[in-house]
């Protein structure tokens, strides 16, 4: 029997080898998996009863900071947040039975002093008897713009972004439906509960930071992009007369594409693209070619996550690349932004802000500093450059460009600033019914100013308006909007 | 002579030193846990180091007076998981803390008691029917109306008498262990023989098999009945690797395997609770706010401890559901991390090394299987348990022996402790280690005897 018991031993040895690489797994190989997913308050717990640091925007607001708890409460602290739903898709919300999201998961650390430094440097307080050891995380942002662009919006779905050109500095980034994180930050397990569930079944998806958590159909802003591939391949430049047609049967399909209303539309380059008209930059797609797009598009960061500082960005898209070559005409829709191509607001407003830059692409940021409770600058965000899609002569002739449509194009409307500083837009819509049907699109423009020495670029995109489409239609309803917070933008001193 | 007594001796300072570690560990674990969850030093400090040193000293003496050849580490070990045990269980409820305490020491006494009336193991071959009734009869208890209790999973495993509640289900594992290895020792040739021919199938006699088929339908017709799947694949696993350790035939494995997987299979498909179970095991982030929140949880705990560990009363071991219970392995991963969760694992293996060397060394049948037995049944509940909340196998609701809250399950494997002391300190003696001194029973007898001797001696001669 001695041999069975051998063999017993050995397959004992194996099941408890399978729950010793069961364990690694779970606390080794999943660890930062689990310990980042929203619903995991095992961190908050711990920290719960310790001070937790404030957030404050650039010019000065507290968004979110801790109050003493009810004096009937088990707990010490009580989160609250000053400027209600302002702030709530960059702070996020800190509850102790459903977790916390946006800086207030990601920055944690900083806020109750938990990082090495704040640590090591905190240590002669803490000694001295004085246990408070949290931080303070500094937005880029400023609470006076991002109301200005709240109040812009209004009630209606969408996004506004704003972002500071020569650093990729996130200056405002709102987004409606949002939502107040006050009620789910309570103490109270049931009715915080209450609260999350009716948002999590919400329109809009108020809990989401749409401007850079969601992608939307373009339109007509996708534009910059075409050309500005185009004009690095050389393929373009600003003499180059495109026929004035009213439709154009594309390679390998029957369908004619046409412009907006069916207009007759051509001319030079400046001139189609301030009235954005559609063949040319469908004609301008389909002559570059599939790979020559594809491979464009990715140099200006599509397909890619956003670099921004705060949790799980998404990416924006130019749609399915296989067998591009052998359907041209999805091809030729996708060069002015219609078929799979779909942007993130956020991208938007830094493919604005990369035509103001000479070219380079910034890598967006929320968080300028996280200080520690003495003061003292623990880390500060460099500004980096993420891209550099196009060259700094190209792209002086698409801020030109786009001076135009803000001048005399489908901007020209609704754009002028205040004091006449100069400004560069381009705008777009994306209609999303099919022939025949109610006509509805997302509303875009892009813009920033002054064009002469770029400071702010924005992006606005409406949601699913049930306006009448028109090449104007973009410019009519975001336009408006832009001018506003650029106007607000323009005031900041430099 | 000199020689033998010296290695009982050693083997006894042996066990002194490792116990004298294990009060170290849990005294400081205690004192940890208390740091870490109030800040101060606990104000019951020193009678739980009292009875701490007072329990561990008791049952090192008893083993020293009545089992003093037995294996070194058996004790230190068992003692190891249940100081564990005790300082996350004090952390995680004071409350249930003390009743432990109680629990602690009523074990130690049916330690020791097992060990004073077990003086020969192969005594307990003798009633192997009175054991089979009675294990049958507890395993029957919890479905009789009025005293059966439903526990909140569903699962029907406790029993309520007058204010005694308990899980005869613990109590069960062990007499039908003892069942099991006794009849198997008697008949294993037989079995094996296979002289019933059914076409080219050799097949044990149906006489022989028959009460062996009876006992174990039977555990599983109940558990099933009772919606316990932990005790039925418990019983189901020992039954299946002590027929096969005693047949010395694989066939019996691989049936058992198959025969497992055909019930598990039709247990999938008739039982609801079941098939909830197996999902949740697949995906617990389907629901994890209700169905899945518990697994969720540990292993959400698990991921804080890390390697090291939150550290002793700085987890939150609280937000899982019966962490003090069946899922105190995932409160002991959170706080002390892979590193002490891993410990725990080591500490089961090296019981289990122990428990199987029993076996290896004896040359008797009966008390070769029956370490066998003992052995499985402990080693493979731990097994399940561990396995369902890390997530390895579908977790199913039993206790992780030694470790959990729970007086049934702490009497129980402290009986089972004692029993394979008792082996270990049997097959020493039978190998000539040490010499076969006289039961106590024996000794009482011979005292009796030479006290009426001296009375008849001085009556004669007044």
């Amino acid at each position: 029997m001695n041999r069975q018991i051998r063999q017993l031993a050995a397959g004992f040895m194996a099941l408890y080898i399978s729950l010793f690489v069961a364990l690694n797994y779970w606390q080794v190989e999943r660890q930062e998996d689990l310990n980042s997913r929203v619903d995991n308050t095992r961190q908050i717990l711990r920290e719960f009863n310790q001070p937790r640091g404030p957030i404050i925007t650039a010019d000065g607001m507290v968004v979110a900071d801790s109050v003493a708890a009810p004096a009937a409460s088990e707990y010490d602290f009580q989160r609250r947040y000053p400027t209600g739903d302002l702030f709530a898709n960059v702070t996020g919300y800190y509850s102790i039975s459903y977790g916390a999201t946006q800086l207030e998961k990601s920055h944690s650390d900083v806020l109750v002093g938990a990082t090495g430094r704040q640590r090591v440097l905190g240590l002669a307080e803490l000694v001295g008897g004085q246990g408070d050891n949290s931080g303070t995380v500094r937005l880029t942002m400023r609470s006076d713009l991002q109301q200005v662009a709240k109040d812009a919006l209004g009630e209606r779905e969408g996004s506004v972004v704003v972002i500071e050109i020569e650093t990729g500095a996130v200056a405002a980034l709102w987004s409606y439906p949002s939502y107040d994180p006050n009620p789910i930050s309570a103490l109270d397990f049931e009715s915080a509960g209450d609260v999350l569930t009716f948002l999590q079944e919400s329109p809009g998806d108020p809990l989401l930071a749409n401007a850079y958590q969601q992608r939307y159909m373009p339109g007509s802003t996708f534009k910059v992009l075409t050309t500005g591939i185009a004009l690095e391949a050389g393929r373009i430049n600003t003499r180059t007369k495109f026929p004035t047609e009213v439709e154009w049967v594309p390679p390998q399909t029957d369908n004619p594409i046409a412009n907006f209303e069916s207009t007759p539309c051509g001319g030079d380059l400046p001139e189609v693209f301030a009235r954005s008209c559609n063949i040319p930059f469908a004609r301008t797609a389909v002559d570059l070619g599939p790979a020559a797009m594809v491979s464009g598009v990715q140099e200006w960061g599509i397909g890619e996550e956003i670099p921004i500082d705060l949790p799980r960005p998404v990416a924006s898209t130019f749609g399915s690349s296989d067998n591009l070559d052998q359907a041209l005409a999805l091809l030729a829709m996708r060069g002015f932004g219609g078929n799979e191509v779909q942007m993130v607001p956020l991208h938007m407003a830094m493919v604005a802000a990369t035509v103001a830059n000479g070219g380079e692409m910034m890598k967006p940021y929320v968080v300028d500093a996280s200080i520690d409770h003495s003061g003292r600058v623990l880390e500060r965000t460099e500004p980096e450059v993420w891209k550099r899609p196009i060259s700094p002569e190209n792209a002086l002739i698409l801020n030109s460009l786009m001076q135009g449509v803000a001048t005399r194009g489908t901007a020209s409307c609704c754009i002028a600033l205040a004091g006449g500083i100069p400004v560069a837009a381009k705008t777009g819509t994306a209609q999303l019914n099919d022939t025949g049907e109610p006509e509805r699109s997302h509303a875009w423009i892009v813009a920033f100013a002054p064009a002469n020495e770029p400071r702010y670029a924005v992006a606005v995109m409406l949601k699913g308006t049930n306006a009448e489409i028109s090449s104007s239609t973009g410019g009519r309803l975001a336009g408006p909007i832009a001018k506003t917070v650029l106007d607000a933008a323009m005031a900041i001193p430099a | 002579m000199a020689r033998t007594m010296n290695l009982a001796r050693r083997r006894r300072s042996g066990e002194l030193t490792l116990i004298i570690m294990v009060a170290l560990i849990t005294g400081g674990g205690y004192m940890l846990a208390a740091l870490g969850t109030n800040s101060e030093i606990p104000a019951r400090i020193v009678p739980f180091l009292v009875a701490l040193v007072a329990l561990l000293i008791i049952t090192h003496i008893a083993v020293r007076l009545l089992a003093r050849g037995a294996d070194a580490t058996i004790l230190p070990l068992a003692a190891f998981l249940h100081g564990i045990g005790y300082v996350m269980i004090t952390r995680i409820d004071e409350r249930l803390a003390g009743l432990q305490t109680t629990w602690s020491f009523v074990s130690v006494a049916a330690f020791i008691a097992t060990l004073v009336i077990v003086q020969r193991a192969t005594d307990l071959a003798r009633y192997k029917w009175l054991l089979f009734t009675a294990g049958a009869v507890l395993l029957m208890l919890p479905m009789v109306p009025g005293i059966g209790t439903t526990f909140n999973t569903g699962a029907r495993i406790w029993v309520q008498l007058g204010p005694i509640n308990f899980q005869p289900g613990e109590f069960a594992k062990l007499a039908l262990a003892i069942f099991f290895a006794s009849y198997l020792a008697d008949t294993k040739e037989l079995i094996a023989a296979g002289t019933w021919k059914l076409g080219p199938i050799h097949l044990p006699s149906p006489r022989y098999i028959a009460p062996l088929l009876i006992a174990w339908g039977f555990s599983v017709m109940v558990m099933v009945g009772e919606k316990d799947l932990g005790s039925s694949l418990l019983f189901f696993t020992l039954f299946i690797v002590m027929l096969w350790v005693a047949t010395q035939r694989i066939m019996y494995l691989i049936a058992g395997a198959i025969l497992f997987a055909g019930a598990a299979y039709i247990a999938w498909r008739i039982f609801g609770h079941v098939q909830e179970r197996v999902d949740i095991w697949l995906n617990p982030w389907a629901d994890p706010l209700d169905d899945g929140y518990q697994i969720v949880q540990a292993l959400y705990g698990l991921s804080d401890g890390g390697i090291l560990g939150t550290g002793l009363g700085v987890g939150s071991p609280n937000t899982v559901p019966e962490a003090q219970n069946d899922f105190i392995f995932a409160s002991i991963g959170e706080e002390l991390g892979l590193v002490g969760a891993a410990t725990v694992l080591i500490g089961f293996m090296l019981l289990v090394g122990a428990g199987l060397r029993i076996a290896m060394r004896t040359e008797n049948s009966f008390e070769k299987l029956l370490a066998v037995g003992l052995t499985t049944v402990m080693g493979i509940q731990a097994f399940i348990i561990v396995g369902g909340v890390i997530k390895v196998i579908p977790l199913t609701g039993i206790t992780l022996p030694f470790v959990s809250y729970g007086g049934s399950s702490l009497l129980a494997n402290y009986v089972l402790l004692a029993l394979l002391i008792r082996l270990s300190d049997s097959s020493a003696r039978r190998l000539g280690e040490l010499p076969d001194d006289p039961l106590l029973g024996e000794r009482w007898s011979a005292w009796r005897l030479r006290r009426s001797q001296r009375r008849t001696y001085r009556g004669v001669t007044p």
